[in-house]
């Protein structure tokens, strides 16, 4: 088993009463990409910056390639990091921003060109070298911004955000790109995002933050279906919760709440599935699919609101309409079992449960 | 304030620091002294005082040219700004709201009284007014200190005006009040700042100037800074002393005005734009 | 808003700026007092030639610059250090540093008196400890007006940096320290180039007040270090010269256009690169 490429240890980070970054203890595997994902205000950007050394935690121990490096400044660690705001130098030209790192590890003039030129070729931008950051457009200005950061052949990347600021095409058509470098050039990655696709989408490994706690990480594969508690399957998307008869609480999805007749026999749910009986409230036309509201009683007794995507090309049965009254079924595989001591408050999923008033957290 | 500045600073960066608490010394320093010298009960203008007393507050406060003087310069203080407001705040909207050409020109005209040296306005105004056109002596310095204060007049208020959306005007319009009511009630109350940084900045340059109103004194009517700079000139006993720590309170009070009004860095955001 | 009301607006405020700045001004040049503008031209050439008034030129200029090093050498650490500060104290601090320009000049240059005259502060000092036997002659050098000018100065260039360095993104100093650049390269490579602009304007102002001072030179520099704002006075109010005060005027506002000239050049040039 090889040392992984950074090492959180009971790592915390106060400001007066608040705290940010509760004792997280978190590995970073070598050459892979990993995603700190969260609400604005979980403390994910406070780790990243405790990570690259712009702030010291309160306690705890940082190890970089098993070495301590809790007290080593910025410069001295060698990782790459790439700001929410680009931060590109802006009197200096996209060359001389690339080759800046090289620079100041006195690497001579023609390797630093050429080294400038390798990490512009690899982000595609090579002929907009000699352009100053200004000039260029909010994707390309957040390429040099990659290109800079690999340039130092960093020991880690660290990505803060780095799509938030693009539009909604080109963050997706980045998403590829950056997994792209990242395997071509074997980097160990470490991006904060607060975006559940992104993550998903990205990452080799994601780490769920909430209140400066890590509270579920893994492979996208294995979190997604699994949500541990209220909170993670609400971040995911997970929008119907139910007590079962057991007392035990579970999620589905919109989209795997089939909406049928209300004569459909009980015995549909063979598979160990809850089946129930609802009324339709409302139903909005979206294009693919229906959205439709629908208030229940779950299994446990409770009146639930509940809302099911029905697609009209794969379900069966007639269109949904305000006021049927129809039945619902959630097969067994598709419910999310949630641990008991979930504390999430009955939120909508979207909102941050937690006060976001972390101040280095203002701005992610 | 230097040992904060220096304890926070010198550790982190300790060039930066060091010539930062210097700076500090030299700006603040001398005028601590000027008020522990205030307090004397000797005679002589010296540090450490020869014991406690207010006698030289007493002195400063009974000494007739002194009086006349803090009179006559409040008194010039306050209608020269009046009347750079009142000329000024018209030309800011016509600079910035009106269809005329040479804009830029314009307000580099209003502007240019910062550009000349008081000292060579003084000399022209003296010339030519107070001799050449037989004006007397408050007439010109109220010009003067007029034409001084309306740079500050047009680009400060001029800089409130900027972060007013003229579609506000229109809006007011549009909801049926006529031009002049929707400038009182919606234009006027956002330029509120601009005017009172405008305000307080020309009353306190007025109230301060030395070179412009230098050359435009005369027995009947003197402004406070150049009567204390002859009274200087000529005897150097704590009385003085004990003016300007009158004057520094009262100029505590103007910073505090200035806080509670607009906040205190702001007035000079203005200026130097 | 229409040509005519916008002229309207206009008017009385340019018809004060005529009347109390722009023709005295102009007049003045040209026309002093029984003078006619050949004998001006004439008392210039001289003055130019002549190693007396050379020397207060050259002394003029020297100060100026040795006190626009000093603001801009003590003034950029302080407001680099104010705007980069997450401490409480910073707005204290930089209120303290806004402060003296609210306070007369007078006030604060009458401090150095106290500080540098003869019973002052540092000669008590150096003869109490035995360092010397008689307290050294501090007041009326070039050492005096300096550090009057700085005090005076320094408030205005710790403002124009100030606003200069906040424009600069925090950002920017992280970025450079993750890419290996030390704290000092840091503020070399970044700070220094981004805020070029803002010391710039910051020398120029320091410059321009420095060589037309007047309160300052008068009170700390006596007659022995004369400068050109204390000789024009000279010139105006004692010996009556309309000529040379005229001259002297022509001289000092032309060293003051030039260095505002370069400025701005510079300035116009550092924008474009």
């Amino acid at each position: 088993m090889t040392t992984p490429a950074a090492e959180l240890v009971g790592v915390s980070q106060r400001f007066g009463s608040f705290t940010a970054v509760d004792s997280i203890d978190l590995q970073i595997p070598r050459g892979r990409l990993t995603t700190l994902l969260g609400p604005s205000g979980c403390g994910k950007t406070t780790t990243l910056r405790m990570l690259a050394g712009y702030s010291a935690p309160t306690s705890g121990r940082i190890l970089i390639d098993g070495d301590d490096a809790t007290r080593l400044p910025p410069e001295k660690r060698n990782l790459g990091m790439v700001f929410q705001s680009y931060a590109l130098f802006p009197h200096m030209t996209v060359a001389d921003n690339v080759a800046y790192g090289p620079k100041m590890r006195k690497v001579p003039a023609a390797e630093r060109r050429r080294r400038a030129g390798e990490a512009l070729e690899l982000v595609g931008l090579a002929h907009l070298a000699d352009r100053k950051p200004k000039q260029l457009s909010g994707g390309q200005q957040q390429r040099v911004a990659l290109a800079r950061a690999i340039a130092i052949r960093p020991r880690l990347l660290l990505l803060d955000e780095p799509l938030s600021n693009l539009d909604a095409r080109l963050r997706v058509q980045m998403r590829a790109e950056i997994r792209r470098i990242q395997s071509e050039t074997g980097l160990t990655v470490v991006l904060v995002t607060h975006d559940q696709d992104e993550a998903l989408e990205m990452s080799d490994e994601m780490v769920l933050m909430r209140s400066g706690k890590i509270v579920q990480s893994g492979a996208p594969r294995d979190v997604f279906p699994a949500p541990a508690d209220r909170f993670v399957a609400e971040f995911l998307g997970y929008e119907n919760f139910l007590t079962l008869a057991d007392g035990r609480q579970a999620a589905v999805r919109p989209e795997h709440l089939r909406v049928l007749p209300a004569d459909t026999s009980a015995a549909t749910s063979a598979d160990g599935g809850i089946v129930l009986d609802a009324v339709v409230l409302d139903v909005a036309y979206r294009g693919v699919d229906l959205l439709v509201t629908l208030e229940a009683t779950d299994p446990a007794g409770n009146a639930v609101r509940l809302l099911a995507d029905h697609r009209a090309d794969t379900a069966t049965g007639p269109t949904p309409s305000a006021g049927d009254r129809v039945r619902l079924l959630a097969p067994e595989a598709r419910l999310a079992h949630l641990s008991a001591d979930s504390t999430a408050a009955p939120t909508a999923p979207t909102t941050a449960p937690t006060a976001s008033t972390a101040p280095t957290e203002g701005i992610s | 304030m230097s040992a904060v500045m220096s304890r926070t600073a010198r550790l982190r960066h300790p060039v930066a620091g060091t010539l930062a608490v210097a700076g500090y010394v030299v700006m603040i320093v001398p005028i601590l002294f000027v008020v522990a010298t205030a307090f004397t009960a000797g005679s002589t203008l010296r540090f450490p005082p020869d014991g406690l007393s207010l006698r030289w507050f007493g002195e400063a406060v009974a000494y007739t040219p002194f009086m006349e003087a803090v009179v006559s310069s409040l008194q010039l203080a306050v209608l020269a700004t009046g009347l750079a407001l009142l000329l000024g705040v018209p030309v800011t909207l016509a600079i910035h709201r009106g269809k005329i050409p040479g804009k830029g020109l314009l307000e580099g005209l209003f502007l240019s009284p910062l550009v000349v040296p008081e000292l060579v306005v003084g000399l022209a105004l003296y010339q030519q007014l107070m001799i050449g056109l037989r004006l007397d002596n408050f007439t010109t310095l109220l010009l003067g200190h007029t034409a001084l204060l309306l740079p500050y007049a047009v680009r400060v208020t001029g800089a409130s005006l900027a972060l007013a959306d003229p579609a506000l005007e229109e809006a007011a319009r549009g909801l049926g009040a006529s031009p002049l009511r929707a400038f009182v009630t919606v234009t006027l109350p956002m330029l509120r700042p601009g005017l009172i940084s405008a305000g307080l900045l020309g009353f306190v340059t007025s109230f301060n100037n030395v070179p412009l109103s230098l050359l435009l004194q005369t027995r009947d009517f003197r402004t406070l800074p150049v009567t204390m700079l002859d009274y200087v000139q000529q005897s150097y006993d704590p009385m003085v002393a004990a003016a300007s720590t009158l004057v520094l309170a009262a100029t505590v009070v103007v910073a505090i005005v200035a806080e509670r009004t607009v906040g205190f860095a702001k007035i000079f955001g203005g200026i130097n734009r | 808003m229409r040509a005519r009301s916008s002229l309207l607006l206009l008017l009385p405020g340019l018809a004060f700026l005529c009347v109390g700045f722009l023709l005295p001004a102009v007049a003045m040049l040209f026309a002093p007092p029984g003078v006619s503008f050949a004998q001006v031209l004439e008392r210039m050439g001289a003055m130019l030639t002549d190693p007396y008034d050379l020397g207060i030129i050259w002394r003029t200029v020297r100060i100026g610059l040795i006190v626009t090093a000093l603001c801009v050498v003590l003034g950029f650490p302080i407001a680099s250090l104010l705007a980069r500060s997450q401490s409480r104290w910073s707005g204290v601090l930089l209120a303290l540093a806004i402060f003296p320009l609210l306070l007369s000049n007078v006030v604060r240059t009458f401090g150095w008196l106290v500080v540098l005259g003869s019973n002052g502060v540092i000669g008590q000092l150096l003869t109490g400890l035995g360092i010397v036997d008689e307290a050294p002659q501090l007041l009326y050098t070039e050492l005096a007006i300096v550090l009057g000018l700085v005090q005076l100065f320094l408030p205005l260039a710790v403002i124009t940096c100030y606003s200069a360095v906040a424009q600069v993104d925090p950002g920017l100093d992280e970025a450079a320290r993750g890419l290996g650049a030390s704290r000092t390269r840091a503020f070399w490579s970044v700070l220094v180039p981004l805020s070029l602009p803002g010391i710039v304007v910051a020398a120029t102002l320091v410059f321009a007040g420095s060589v037309t001072a007047y309160t300052t030179p008068y009170l700390l520099g006596g007659s022995s270090q004369r400068m050109l704002s204390t000789q024009l006075f000279s010139y105006a109010s004692v010996t009556v010269d309309w000529a040379a005060a005229s001259a002297t005027a022509i001289v000092m506002t032309v060293l003051v256009f030039l260095v505002s000239g370069i400025s701005t050049l510079v300035g116009r040039k550092g924008a474009t690169a």
